[in-house]
């Protein structure tokens, strides 16, 4: 039964109308939120559906009775509202303030009969201020003085409650109790509610529907919190601009969700986001950056693909500059590429809903769902990662519709006590879903015990509950001399400790920049050379040299280090001006050219390809504005563009001239990811139209581009591709091209399809961890029996 | 509710020892026991017989009343505007009741008609509905009310200035009483006034108290009252309209009266220590004619046998509680 609606209303002040073609109905029990910007007529909606406003034209209907044809008095103990008000309340006492809202009820003097002095006494139990209701209400908090308003609105007996920014002014406990109060109304007594709220987080957590109202005076979705509370959506009606929003009021949802699961753990899940019940979760957490969180999770993922089970990997926020593009076109951490590969799924960008690229030490740029948000300080970001659990609810809606189990991974510690307000990464991320969480200690590192029992003591108390087990990682040498710390571990911590993984020697994707490799100076018989630009980006296009024996890969910091170099990468950068600055004073632009010149074989990927250019423009600041002269080492101009090119392509390179021909006319696969557009052009700066020198097959638009996809000069070669290389038969022309070179003699024939070693290294993987993990107490934390 | 009962006591207690040396001080003083003969043995052929019903009780009920109105039609102005400094004396309206009634006094005096106390009294209610419109106007203009306030006073010295200017030029041997009226005052009261402007005040008062109820929920707001299935456009002119008759009766009997409006209705508040309605109506009414009652004999006797005006006095006792609630308000 619709308890409250209207149709083709129009509503506004004084003939002038605001909003139009308004068609609500709200049904018993039902809680309707309102959601918008400030200006958007929220209020006004509020104010004509509650009465107080006279509607311009159209009709609202109250349990199918017309509005004016109620007269005011009856239709005052149908409907109730709270608003914000101001008065001055000298000596007013709680109870009188209440007492008020007996007036549909009284004789002309106002006088409380027997029945109105107990509605009122129930009431004040019911929203539980007893204890205050002698108070004058000028000495409350805010907190007290909402509920007491609220209690006013209730002693009206209404079946209808609206309520206009309730808990605009409260703090974060108060804001929660007041929803509580609000929500177990709605669902015991069958109130129907009407309210805007400005806070997005609790709007999802108590709405059955949201109503959005744009900043134009247009209401434009209905529909379940989910539904509408998007992550986009929200982005796009409050117009948010990427670092130039942040949200006020300091509120933190991960309390608020706590509370909330804590007390109505059911409704809660019930409504905060759809999962079926079969989906099961583990999350994997560590004591540090580095603990081998990532391997743990594509080795567990690996294993329950093994034993039949689907599953999916999940990270709610990577931090990396590393990033993969999905078939989409969307951008996502690598990590999750990896264990997606280890899970025998595709990736998909729901398994990373957000990912920070570090642009310089206090800033990031903000991808979420695969799409640019844009850049923001830390700071800025500390407030306005609040506003993105819906999208990761949302993702992990997504997941497991498709999933018997998703491992979740944490991200650097749970122990940061300074940052964990807000978390959404960590135990945050566990208490969203429910999921037990194993802890990971980096052994090799040292210090595993306190890292361990450290880290447990540092949580609270429902947090440290939620650990289920420990893991002893990164283990080199004799078991036997750990068993006895290991038992003191668990007798220490009161939490099992479930497996001691020993060092895993896999070669699989790492997700930090800060890995190991970039320590890595030895030289091998081929020397591969990576420049370490500052703003350094999707360097695992060099990987695929890792794992070939002879050859060394070394990621350089300083022009010396170039010099024996056979081959000279320079990565992709994210902030390719500041990073071509960076190359010039740190004399990489002289060595760089003197190279060349003897003919050394220079190949620049993505921003790279960009810096061997003669010129980058930035007119639009797309990075960090401005123009800059390139090394001149390819005969291209680019122009940074604010729309970022991606896709994912394949096709054959075109004939190239140079050390590196060989590679002319092998295929390639791979994807593009930049912000800017080259086009060839000599040094006197006449622009040579693009010529069609290959046809790309473009896998997502299936168009034809006529533009060169290696371009190359004298020994310099330039692409936008990533992963090129990660063909067999491209590295293996390269490979043996420099040996050929040097005169040396390695055996290329070998060399497995980097997929197919991949693939080894996940079984591999499997193993080691099976062997080591109790994996039948793992299945139990899930509730999952083998 | 024992400190209700208790405060009205005070104030009934005060009351009657108020009349009791009311009727006893003066330029000629009458003895409590020649009082209690005059009341309980009806000698009423003696001097103080006399000076008492015909001269001092007309008074004392003339203030009592009077009083009483004038604090009631301050604390509805309060309550129609949310503002507890608004009153009738501030926002003007008592000097357009006076400036309206002057001029008829003079206009009288010049042509030789006889004006009656109802003519005053309807004379008194358009001016100071008048002003009443044009503050309304102001105040559906801008919703400061500070802004609302001086342009209370300022209309209120037009008024006066207008007023001052008609007494100059009117050249009569009344001129005198003229004057004497336009500042306030309780005295020259006849039973006959009393007749007239004692049931409109008790027929106000009973309305304001059926209005309590309303009073209460609209001072929570006007959409709030709204909500409450109030119809509050009517709410408001009906309020507007007793306060008016409230203040312009005073007006048309005693002259402008200054800060009773303001100042009652706050002591009251202080007094009982509630915001209700239901209880500063009847209080407010009650301490303004106690209140009054206290100013009158202080006008009649501080300087005797020479009579200060009555708002010489209110002014004195009244403005300081109109700026202490200003402090106390700054201060929250």
């Amino acid at each position: 039964m619709h308890t409250l609606s209207c149709s083709d209303l129009a509503i506004g002040y004084e003939k002038n109308i605001l909003i139009e073609d308004i068609c609500l109905s709200i049904e018993e029990g039902e809680i309707a939120v309102l959601v918008g910007p400030n200006g958007s007529g929220k209020t006004t909606i509020i104010k004509t559906l509650s009465g107080i406003l006279a509607p311009i034209n159209g009709k609202i209907y109250l349990d199918q009775r017309e509005f004016s044809e109620i007269p005011l008095s009856e239709r005052a103990k149908k409907i109730s509202v709270m608003l914000t008000e101001k008065k001055e309340y000298d000596y007013t006492s709680v109870f009188d303030v209440i007492a008020v809202g007996r007036y549909p009820y009284t004789n002309v003097m106002g006088k409380l009969g027997e029945n109105d002095i107990s509605v009122i006494e129930n009431v004040i139990k019911e929203v539980g201020i007893e204890d205050i209701k002698d108070k004058s209400f000028n000495k409350l908090s805010d907190g007290q003085r909402q509920k007491v308003l609220l209690a006013r609105a209730l002693v009206q007996e209404p079946s209808v409650l609206v309520l206009d920014e309730p808990t605009s002014f409260l703090d974060v406990g108060s804001k929660l109790e007041f929803m509580k109060i609000i929500r177990k109304l709605a669902k015991t007594k069958n109130i129907s509610v009407l309210m805007s709220l400005h806070e997005l987080d609790l709007a999802y957590a108590i709405a059955d529907t949201v109503i959005s109202v744009t900043k134009d005076h247009k209401i434009e979705k209905k529909g379940t919190p989910q539904d509408v509370l998007t992550g986009e959506y929200i982005a796009k009606l409050f117009e948010l601009n990427g670092g130039s929003y942040s949200l006020s009021g300091g509120f933190s949802f991960n309390e608020d969700e706590k509370a909330c699961i804590n007390v109505e753990s059911e409704q809660c899940n019930e409504k905060g986001f759809e999962m079926k019940n079969k989906t099961h979760f583990i999350m994997v957490q560590g004591t540090m950056s580095n603990a081998g969180k990532s391997l743990v999770v594509a080795g567990l993922c690996r294993i329950f693909k093994e034993d039949g089970y689907r599953v999916s990997p999940f990270k709610s926020q990577n931090m990396a500059l590393n990033s993969y593009i999905t078939e989409d076109g969307l951008e996502m951490g690598r990590a999750q590429v990896m264990q997606a590969e280890a899970a025998g799924i595709k990736p998909d960008v729901h398994m990373n809903p957000i990912l920070l690229k570090p642009t310089d030490d206090v800033g990031s740029q903000v991808i979420v769902n695969g799409e640019v948000r844009g850049n923001m300080r830390a700071r800025e970001y500390f407030e306005y990662k609040k506003t993105l659990i819906p999208d990761i609810m949302n993702a992990v809606s997504y997941l497991s519709k498709d999933n018997d189990i998703i491992v979740i991974e944490g991200a650097g510690s749970p122990a940061e006590i300074n940052l964990k307000e807000n978390d959404i990464v960590n135990m945050g991320m566990a208490k969203m879903v429910d999921a037990p969480v194993i802890l990971v200690g980096d052994i090799d590192r040292g210090g595993v015990f306190a890292q361990l029992l450290g880290t447990l003591e540092l949580l609270e108390e429902d947090e440290r509950k939620r650990v289920k087990g420990l893991v002893v990682n990164k283990f080199r040498g004799d078991k036997s001399l750990l068993d006895s710390g290991i038992d003191m571990l668990s007798e220490r911590g009161k939490v099992p400790v479930v497996g001691v993984i020993p060092y895993m020697d896999v070669k699989l994707e790492d997700e930090d920049s800060l890995t190991e490799r970039f320590n890595k100076k030895s030289k091998g018989l081929i020397d591969i050379a990576v420049i370490r630009l500052p703003h350094i980006s999707n360097f695992t296009d060099f990987d695929v040299f890792e794992e070939l024996r002879e050859v060394s890969l070394r990621y350089v910091s300083s022009a010396k280090e170039l010099e024996d170099a056979d081959l000279i990468m320079i990565p992709g950068s994210k902030n390719t001006i500041s990073d071509m600055k960076w190359l010039r004073e740190n004399g990489f632009e002289g060595v760089l050219k003197k190279l060349s010149g003897n003919q050394k074989s220079i190949f620049g990927i993505c921003g790279g390809y960009q810096m061997l250019g003669l010129d980058i423009e930035d007119k639009d600041s797309v990075e960090a504005g401005g123009f800059i002269k390139g090394l001149g080492l390819l005969d291209i101009h680019t122009v940074m563009k604010k729309e970022k090119e991606r896709k994912q392509v394949t096709g054959t390179i075109p004939c190239l001239g140079g050390p590196l021909e060989a590679l002319s006319n092998l295929p390639y696969e791979g994807y593009e990811i930049h912000m800017g557009v080259s086009s060839k052009k000599t040094a006197d700066g006449e622009a040579i139209s693009g010529e069609k020198l290959t046809d790309i097959e473009n896998t997502s638009s299936k168009e034809f581009r006529s533009e060169e996809v290696v371009v190359q000069k004298d020994s310099v070669y330039g692409t936008y591709i990533h992963g090129i290389f990660d063909r067999k038969e491209v590295v293996k022309a390269i490979i043996d091209t420099l040996a050929e070179k040097k005169k040396v003699d390695i055996n290329t024939e070998e060399y497995q399809d980097y997929r197919a070693f991949k693939e080894s290294q996940y079984t591999k993987l499997s193993k080691i961890m099976r062997e080591h993990l109790d994996m039948d107490a793992i299945y139990e934390m899930m509730d999952l029996r083998k | 509710m024992k400190r209700k009962v208790f405060s009205f006591g005070i104030l009934i207690i005060l009351l009657l020892i108020l009349i009791g040396v009311n009727i006893n001080m003066g330029s000629v003083a009458i003895p409590f026991l020649d009082i209690k003969d005059i009341i309980f043995n009806k000698d009423s052929s003696s001097v103080y017989a006399n000076i008492m019903w015909q001269i001092r009780m007309p008074r004392i009920v003339a203030s009592l009343v009077l009083g009483a109105g004038l604090s009631l039609s301050g604390y509805m102005l309060q309550t129609f505007f949310h503002n507890p400094i608004a009153g009738p004396f501030v926002l003007g309206i008592s000097s357009g009741a006076k400036l309206l009634v002057a001029a008829l006094m003079v206009f009288s005096l010049n042509f030789g008609f006889y004006i009656s106390s109802v003519d005053m009294i309807i004379t008194a209610f358009l001016g100071s509905l008048i002003v009443t419109l044009i503050v309304l106007l102001v105040s559906s203009k801008v919703k400061n009310m500070a802004v609302l306030i001086v342009c209370g006073v300022m209309v209120g010295y037009i008024c006066s200035a207008v007023t001052e200017l008609m007494i100059s030029l009117a050249d009569d041997s009344n001129i005198v009483n003229l004057h004497n009226w336009s500042l306030g005052s309780f005295s020259a009261t006849k039973w006959s006034d009393v007749m007239i402007f004692t049931p409109v005040i008790l027929i106000s008062f009973l309305i304001s108290l059926v209005l309590t109820k309303k009073m209460e929920a609209f001072s929570f707001g006007d959409e709030y009252a709204t909500s409450l299935g109030m119809n509050v456009k009517m709410f408001k002119i009906i309020l507007i309209l007793v306060s008016s008759i409230l203040s312009s009766t005073v007006t048309a009997f005693a002259g402008p009266i200054s800060f009773v409006g303001i100042a009652v209705p706050h002591i009251m508040r202080e007094l009982f220590k509630t915001d209700r309605p239901i209880i500063i109506v009847p209080a407010s009414f009650l301490g303004g004619g106690v209140f009054c009652l206290l100013s009158d004999l202080v006008a009649r006797c501080l300087l005797a046998p020479r009579e200060l005006s009555i708002s010489t006095v209110t002014a004195i006792f009244g403005a300081p509680v109109v700026i202490m609630m200003l402090l106390n308000k700054k201060k929250r």
